[in-house]
């Protein structure tokens, strides 16, 4: 069984930690952290370097790219940072235009997306009473004179008070639970009708997510993105790559947080050496790494049967769950490693603690990834 | 326009250990582009580029510089091609013998215009094969480069000196080292790699390139890591005359 990633993997893993070094400090990170925004700077110089094309088709001026180097990209952008940085779910999005947009509604993202580094439009899916539970979405378009009208709420829309455009999911006509039939509407944030409010969020805090009101928001039925009535199961397409790249994500924390706990037990002295000797503080190392190697070879296993074309409806749940909960536990002990500098706002840990906490949530909690997994254990061993 | 940048294939420092009895260990370390001379591939790759050149990159060494993956690093960062005398008394050479090495490589590629060599080796530091390779091909050599101007059979350069900026023309071909600062190297981008791996590499023995066993000149003895001491953590506290005047006093002990 070979382990290792390509020559290819390995030399991009190896620009990318010399973009970090050059592009990036971890001054600049904190300011990105309070300000709630990555410079523009940071954003362009990302797209520049040609890493925020991965996995875009070439005619769009991407790079071709496997799930796998992917996830290699956004576990090591976010170990090297101990950061989130909104430039992985900007890839992802892209996806999502790319494989259901229009030529010209693609042109249109990529462009600004191409000029800026940012992205080009916000995805509202989620609402107040309609997150894990979408058939209880109550946004809806209904469809007079030629014209499309938006009325409903969302909410932890990514960049919604940010982006210049929006991508928003509802229903056709009516807002009925048993009504299944879901669109997409790609239209300018600042159309007339669409009102943002900010949310505060305890970490992660380098990107902005706000609720959003639709108040008969009037758009040309050209705005439909793919096909109609399909909305939701065009999205679900990308859900089981978003999990992975969300786990890598939780893994880089989790690496980040190892790197500098490891280092620090071996430079940390009481009682007369350093407290990597203790073998309690050994004991947490150790099973903190057990528990990265357990995330990085779940995550790897799937993005290899994803990239070989085998089904990873099962495993991008399992890892979604077990990366997602982990790389706090890692973060955690991390920061009880560093004792009392652990829970300040020195250390890197700490930010990754916060962070990592996001990604139980994000894309899907550790609950619904059992509500997905645990069907599909029971088919899987069904006698 | 055929521009050569030549290079040293060198252990990753990163991965360089010193083991408790102070020898130097190179076990874990993979073999990477020597630091210097990554400024003297790009300096070829900016020239090729404004100029619709050819860019070649050219080693010697043991054959372990015959590494893919290496070769796939050398080719994402400009050459359009690379070429190697890879045989295992290429090791260890002293820098007349390494420049006598490039010179029967070089003569491999044929016609050049512009030779760049970086301003030493990330390893041995010795700074002469530039100067020593433009001597065995009979060309005009000049190191410390910082700035280059390539023109229709000529080249001006820059070098900047204590305190001035010396600016001097050169007719082609020539060999030219090029300082640390004259670029700041490129980051491979995926299709850079991707294409790497497309682009020509042509590994050559020195029997190929005509050369034999030069013979060691060098014999290495031992190579040991400075000597770790322990701390002295005598701190003197206070800005007072006195306390200066001990400081200074133990300082020109330890000095002398």
């Amino acid at each position: 069984m070979d382990f290792r990633f390509t020559e290819e993997q390995e030399l991009l893993v190896e620009s990318l930690r010399e973009f970090m070094s050059r592009e990036v400090t971890e001054e600049d990170i904190k300011t990105f952290y309070q300000e709630g925004a990555v410079s523009e700077k940071f954003s362009k110089a990302f797209i520049e370097a040609g890493f925020g094309f991965l996995g875009i088709p070439e005619e769009y001026g991407g790079t071709p790219a496997d799930v796998t180097t992917l996830m290699l990209v956004g576990e090591e952008l976010t170990r090297q940072s101990a950061a989130v940085f909104p430039f992985m779910s900007n890839i992802l999005n892209m996806f999502d235009m790319v494989e259901f947009g229009r030529p010209d509604q693609i042109m249109t993202m990529m462009e600004i997306y191409k000029q800026t580094g940012k992205p080009a439009f916000s995805l509202a899916i989620s609402e107040p009473q309609g997150g894990s539970d979408n058939s209880a979405m109550t946004t809806v378009a209904t469809h007079k004179n030629g014209k499309v009208y938006l009325n409903g709420a969302k909410t932890w829309v990514t960049h919604g008070n940010v982006a210049p455009w929006t991508l928003v999911v509802c229903k056709e006509e009516s807002p009925e639970l048993t009504n299944k039939n879901m669109s997409m509407y790609l239209f300018a944030a600042d159309t007339p009708g669409v009102k943002f409010s900010q949310l505060h969020k305890i970490g992660q805090t380098s990107t902005t997510f706000c609720e959003m009101y639709l108040d008969n928001v009037e758009i040309d039925e050209s705005a439909l993105l793919g096909e109609k009535d399909k909305g939701f199961l065009q999205l679900m397409k990308n859900f089981e790559v978003e999990r992975l790249l969300i786990a890598s994500q939780s893994l880089g924390l989790a690496k980040a947080a190892m790197d500098d706990a490891a280092a620090y037990a071996s430079e940390r002295i009481q009682f007369g050496k350093p407290i990597g000797n203790q073998q309690m503080i050994q004991q947490m190392l150790t099973d903190m790494e057990i528990k990265i190697k357990n995330m990085h070879n779940l995550l790897y296993e799937a993005t290899w049967r994803h990239d070989n074309g085998l089904p990873i409806k099962l495993e991008s749940a399992l890892v979604k769950r077990y990366c997602g909960m982990t790389a706090t536990e890692v973060c955690s002990d991390a920061i009880q490693i560093f004792g009392g500098l652990g829970y300040t706002t020195e250390t890197r840990v700490s930010r990754a603690w916060q962070d990592a906490r996001g990604w139980q949530i994000a894309g899907g909690t550790d609950q619904i990834m059992v509500h997905i997994a645990g069907r599909e254990v029971l088919k899987k061993y069904k006698k | 326009m055929n521009i050569i940048s030549c290079f040293k294939v060198v252990p990753d420092e990163q991965d360089i250990t010193i083991k408790p009895n102070r020898d130097i260990s190179f076990e874990k370390a993979p073999m990477t582009i020597s630091a210097y001379d990554l400024n003297c591939i790009e300096a070829g790759a900016q020239l090729a580029e404004a100029f619709e050149g050819n860019l070649i990159g050219v080693s010697i060494g043991a054959k372990k510089i015959d590494d893919s993956k290496l070769k796939k690093n050398v080719l994402s960062r400009g050459p359009e091609s690379i070429l190697m005398v890879a045989d295992d008394f290429l090791e260890d050479l002293d820098t007349y013998q390494t420049a006598n090495a490039l010179k029967a490589a070089i003569q491999k590629v044929g016609e050049f215009d512009l030779i760049l060599c970086g301003e030493g080796s990330a390893d041995l530091y010795a700074q002469q094969v530039g100067a020593q390779l433009g001597q065995l091909l009979n060309v005009p050599v000049i190191n410390s480069v910082n700035k280059i101007a390539l023109m229709e059979g000529k080249v001006i350069v820059e070098r900047s000196l204590e305190d001035e900026v010396e600016t001097i023309e050169i007719p082609l071909p020539a060999v030219i080292s090029v300082t640390s600062d004259i670029n700041l190297p490129r980051i491979p981008s995926m299709k850079q790699i991707l294409a790497a791996g497309k682009k020509s590499a042509t590994i050559l023995s020195a029997l190929d390139v005509g050369i034999g066993d030069f013979g060691a000149t060098l014999q290495v003895i031992e190579t040991k890591a400075p000597e770790q001491k322990e701390r002295k953590k005598d701190i003197i506290q206070g800005d007072s005359d006195e306390a200066i005047k001990s400081f200074i006093t133990k300082i020109n002990k330890v000095l002398k």
